[in-house]
């Protein structure tokens, strides 16, 4: 009975203890790595900004680290799951702090998770790069630790308005989802609205699942909508434009970095010539097929066999690209304190990546992004459609 | 060892564990005591009631929202808005009682899932009152007078309130409301006949479980200094679930084990990265397949001592022996039954 | 009035979408009273197969059509040994829980095996891509497919258990299954077919929708609640009830969001429901179930 006790009292003592971190790493950084963390959705509907962003940036190490690393420390990446939700990326960022110890995080996939977790890493001072969640307040008002090189909704629900002005919409209308995604551009699309004293002749919702848009696009053809601003995901945006083209509805349609892939988009329509009044924004405007991506296809193929090329792989590795030349900077003697002084050092930066050069203006902004790349469909291709930089 | 034992040293570890953790694990064990009350409450409801309703992680939201909002919207303090969340998720869990006065089995559990939905559709969209989608901070009380830093400070109220509702549940179960539960469960008709009141009971063990629920809730913010409605969605449920059937339905402490194993799996998981989904299905389906009445009838078997009494598991509701049964009263009455 | 005819004929074309869904659920339900979660993630599943054999190893559409439907047909019989049999004894929340798992497992692995090619990948269409005039309103040449399909299924269904043998030793096998025994009725073989028949339903209705609702690996999820509320919705011991949910539901969202809202299309189906279920506790054209004492 005794020894019973004695046994029980020790598995349950080891199973708590098991949850308790061991070890004395320091921050991140020994003298052969540096362990930089990131936190997305790795399961679910929009794994692509976690485990597909994550994907990218590891090839992206994986090449730095073949050349030799950053001041002879390779790169190694730790990643968390926050399952897209407040509690997941709490809990994530805790574990990627705490426990796991790393140096610096690069990752934010989705934008509920990543505002949640903001105070805790403002307290912990931990340097932060976001690289896919878009919200505002993530970055703003500007913390000393927190960076992104993503677009945030605020630059491109404005940039959505201003391309439809300037191709001179009479009409504005919006479609968004309404879950903690579409929200985050909702609002600040609203507020662009007021601020030109436009009002959208339809304000419509749509779901992720989405499989039908009749409803929505009966409701814009009856009110004569010109321009449609698309704050939806590429499948109700998919469905939509075939529904619409149904009933033989043809505005200008506006999307945003959502719906980057457009080939893949004119196939999900499946109606020849769906896309010849499309142009949405592209956080990396060239496409996977391009001839200049193909060490990066190559990359990928090697490490995930079953995958191909992505738009989400190319959203890591071009913010990735940022931190390393951060990190090369930050020079041998590498602290968090240098690091982030190397980030706030980063002006006119090419990566090849986004579409514009990577300017970080701390401590005024922190949102080191500010082009935004149009793309469009023709002739079976995506075209570039220009380049907006807002300030 | 017995199972009290098993619950003594399992809250001895809790109490102790903010002096060893880190701020992660701390996070974790608070966690675990939310789910360990949620799954109480669920396993009142139906392990021992026999309800097979899918809205306990709706009512887990609607006490958080309550709490959180009426702190953010109204100003009150945390210790006011706490406990007015977890009634309203009684009240509105009561409500959920008539309907399932008139339907059963797959049938309430749907209308509990249509109610769900409805509910996380009225927290996305009601935007004016809950604000929306993405959620919204919510400030972590303070507990400076004390000496502790907030997160140390929930841990330790979480800690009391799990003990007290713990308790609480244990003397439900063995009163004649539990009883009556039970009966309930296990053939309706005859318990009504031998003057259970149905309406009643049924409305107590809702209310139970949402009060359970909400309580869960209103401790939510304070943990996570957050709110928002993607927490309490079909997973979060099918979650709960998941714990009762792994611990033991009918069963207190195998809530307890259910509910800590699967926190405590889920942060494990974390490892598996990209094949979360795969070993999340995997182990749910081994547990369910190897122990279908829950840990507690394994542990009942290969502890000695263990003697959990209030393990109540259901006797079979096959089809085939239900089939029987019927067979029996509509030969000794000569019709068909209403 | 126009927009009418549009709301009520994408009602209809949406809700043979779930109409097919709800078959699925029905048939396996009429015979073993026990609902498949699994059933949206089956009919995910034949949706990929198909892709990769379609798709990607270029095969003809009929072969991956019914390859597919073979392959949905043996992960059915596969959920009936591994869920149902070993876990029908111990009540209806174990089995529930255990197709629960097995979701997790099929997406999961789908997501694995697919998800890094795209995020919504689109299968091509049986006919042409392009709309075609019905009367005056415009329609989809698939989604007529759907609707035919799903008329076809269910009047296959109702003949199969009005007149044959084998229907009327599911519906014994639902109805009592020890007495099913006595006369000799192989009571676990009906269980495991019916599972495959309902999987191989879920196959054939994927790899028909999937051109409208394109694939990924959470299309089961939303598509099985829908269905699943459509089926309760119709009784769901009723084949004719799975159609006429299935409609009902697909029109009651189109009018709630052409009349009331687009922020109303979603939940409307669910509000109905709940109250639905008060009145008829059962669904419009289930049995009223026997009392069981």
């Amino acid at each position: 009975m005794k020894s019973y006790r004695l046994v029980l009292n020790l598995t349950v003592a080891t199973l708590i203890g098991g949850l308790v971190a061991v070890g004395h790493a320091e921050d991140g950084v020994t003298k052969d790595e540096i362990r930089i963390g990131s936190f997305g959705p790795l399961a679910g509907p929009v794994y692509m900004y976690g485990k597909l962003a994550m994907n990218g940036l590891e090839a992206l190490f994986d090449k730095v680290n073949q050349e030799g690393g950053i001041h002879g420390r390779k790169l190694k990446l730790v990643r968390e799951d926050d399952a897209c939700k407040p509690e997941g990326g709490i809990a994530a960022v805790k574990k990627l702090i705490y426990d796991d110890k790393v140096f610096a995080i690069n990752g934010g996939g989705c934008s509920n998770s990543t505002l949640a977790a903001r105070p805790e890493i403002v307290k912990a001072g931990i340097p932060f790069v976001v690289n896919s969640a878009v919200a505002d307040g993530i970055s703003s008002p500007p913390a000393p630790n927190i960076f992104t090189t993503q677009l945030t909704a605020t630059i491109e629900s404005r940039a959505q308005l201003r391309y439809a002005l300037e191709q001179k919409a009479k009409k504005v209308a919006i479609v968004a989802q309404h879950d903690a995604w579409g929200r985050s551009r909702y609002e600040p699309m609203m507020t662009a609205l007021k601020e030109q004293s436009i009002r959208p002749v339809s304000d419509e919702e749509m779901t992720i699942d989405q499989n039908d848009g009749t409803a929505q696009a009966l409701k814009l053809m009856q009110t004569g909508a010109d321009a449609v601003l698309l704050v939806v995901y590429p499948k109700p945006a998919a469905v939509l434009i075939r529904d619409s083209l149904k009933l033989g509805y043809k505005p200008l349609w506006i999307g945003q970095t959502a719906i980057q892939d457009l080939p893949q988009l004119q196939e999900q329509v499946g109606i020849p010539g769906a896309l010849e009044k499309f142009v949405s924004i592209a956080t990396i405007p060239a496409h996977p097929d391009d001839p200049e991506m193909a060490e990066w296809r190559e990359r990928i193929k090697k490490l995930f066999p079953n995958d191909a090329l992505s738009v989400f792989n190319l959203m890591g590795i071009g913010s990735g690209m940022v931190v390393v030349e951060a990190l090369k900077r930050a020079g041998p003697d590498l602290t968090r304190e240098k690091f982030l002084t190397a980030m706030g050092s980063i002006k006119n930066f090419k990566t090849g990546m986004y579409p514009g050069p990577i300017t970080c203006k701390p401590p005024v902004s922190n949102q080191c992004n500010q082009s935004v790349g149009w793309i469009k469909f023709g002739d079976g291709k995506p075209k570039s459609a220009g380049v907006t930089t807002l300030d | 060892m017995s199972h009290r034992a098993f619950l003594v040293v399992l809250f001895a570890a809790l109490a102790l564990l903010p002096i060893v953790a880190n701020q992660y694990t701390l996070f974790v064990g608070n966690l675990m005591m939310l789910y360990i009350i949620l799954a109480l409450g669920l396993n009142l409801l139906v392990g021992f009631a026999g309800q097979l309703a899918f809205a306990n992680a709706a009512m887990y939201g609607i006490g958080a929202y309550g709490a959180a909002l009426l702190q953010v919207r109204l100003g009150l303090s945390y210790w006011i808005a706490a406990p007015c969340g977890a009634l309203l998720a009684m009240a509105i869990g009561t409500l959920l009682a008539f309907p399932a006065l008139r339907l059963s089995g797959i049938y309430l559990a749907l209308a509990t899932l249509a109610f769900a939905q409805f509910t996380q559709w009225v927290l996305l969209h009601w935007t004016t009152v809950t604000f929306g989608a993405g959620g919204f901070p919510v400030p972590q009380p303070d507990f400076s007078s004390f000496g502790v830093s907030p997160d140390r400070g929930i841990y330790y109220v979480s800690w009391v309130v799990t003990i007290v509702l713990l308790a609480f549940a244990w003397r439900v179960v063995r009163s004649r409301i539990g009883r009556a539960f039970v009966a309930m469960r296990d053939r309706e008709m005859a318990a009504q006949a031998l003057g259970v009141d149905l309406l009643r009971y049924k409305a107590m063990a809702f209310a139970l479980s949402g009060f359970y629920a909400g309580t869960a809730g209103a401790l939510y913010p304070a943990v996570l200094g957050y709110v928002s409605p993607e927490g309490f969605d079909l997973f979060q449920m099918i979650l709960h679930k998941a714990m009762i059937v792994v611990g033991g339905m009918g069963s207190i402490v195998g809530s307890v084990i259910g509910a800590s194993l699967l926190v405590y799996l889920l942060e494990v998981l974390r490892q598996f990265k990209a094949t979360q989904e795969i070993v999340f299905g995997a182990l749910l389906l081994a547990f369910v397949l190897f122990q279908p009445r829950g840990l507690v009838e394994f542990l009942k078997r290969s502890v000695p001592g263990w003697a959990e009494p209030l393990h109540y598991a259901s006797d079979s509701e096959s089809p085939a022996d239900i089939a029987v049964a019927d067979e029996v009263v509509a030969g000794s009455r000569g019709g068909a039954t209403r | 009035m126009l927009v009418l005819s549009y709301l009520l004929v994408t009602g209809i074309t949406t809700g043979a979408l779930y109409a097919l869904v709800a078959l699925g659920i029905v048939v396996v339900y009429k015979a073993t009273e026990v609902v498949n979660l699994a059933h949206g993630e089956l009919f995910m599943m034949g949706g990929f197969l198909a892709y990769t054999l379609h798709v990607m190893v270029k095969l003809p559409y009929v072969p991956s059509l019914l390859l597919a439907v073979a392959g949905s047909f043996a992960i059915g019989i596969l959920t009936d040994r591994v869920a149902f049999r070993p876990l029908m004894k111990e009540g209806l929340v174990s089995v529930l829980l255990a197709t629960i798992g097995i979701s997790f497992i099929l997406k999961g692995t789908a997501r694995v095996l697919w998800g890094g090619k795209g995020d919504y990948l689109a299968f091509p269409p049986l006919v042409s891509p392009e709309p075609i005039r019905i009367g005056n309103v415009m329609i989809m040449s698939q989604q007529l497919v759907v609707l035919l399909a799903a008329l076809a299924v269910m009047l296959v269904f109702a003949a199969f258990f009005k007149t044959t043998r084998a229907g009327k030793f599911m519906q014994a096998t639902a109805s009592n299954p020890r007495a099913a025994a006595l006369v000799g009725i192989h009571v676990s073989r009906v269980y495991m077919y019916t599972f495959g028949v309902g999987a191989a339903v879920a196959g054939a209705s994927a790899v028909l929708m999937a051109p409208l609702t394109l694939l990924y690996p959470d299309i089961g999820f939303a598509l099985f609640i829908k269905g699943f509320a459509a089926a309760v919705l119709g009784g769901l011991t009723s084949v004719p009830g799975a159609i006429i949910g299935g409609l009902l539901v697909g029109i009651l969202e189109q009018l709630a969001a052409g009349f009331i809202g687009t922020t109303m299309q979603d939940v409307s189906a669910f509000i109905i429901i709940m109250f639905a279920l008060i009145v008829l506790p059962t669904g419009i054209l289930g049995v009223r179930g026997i009392r069981k004492i």
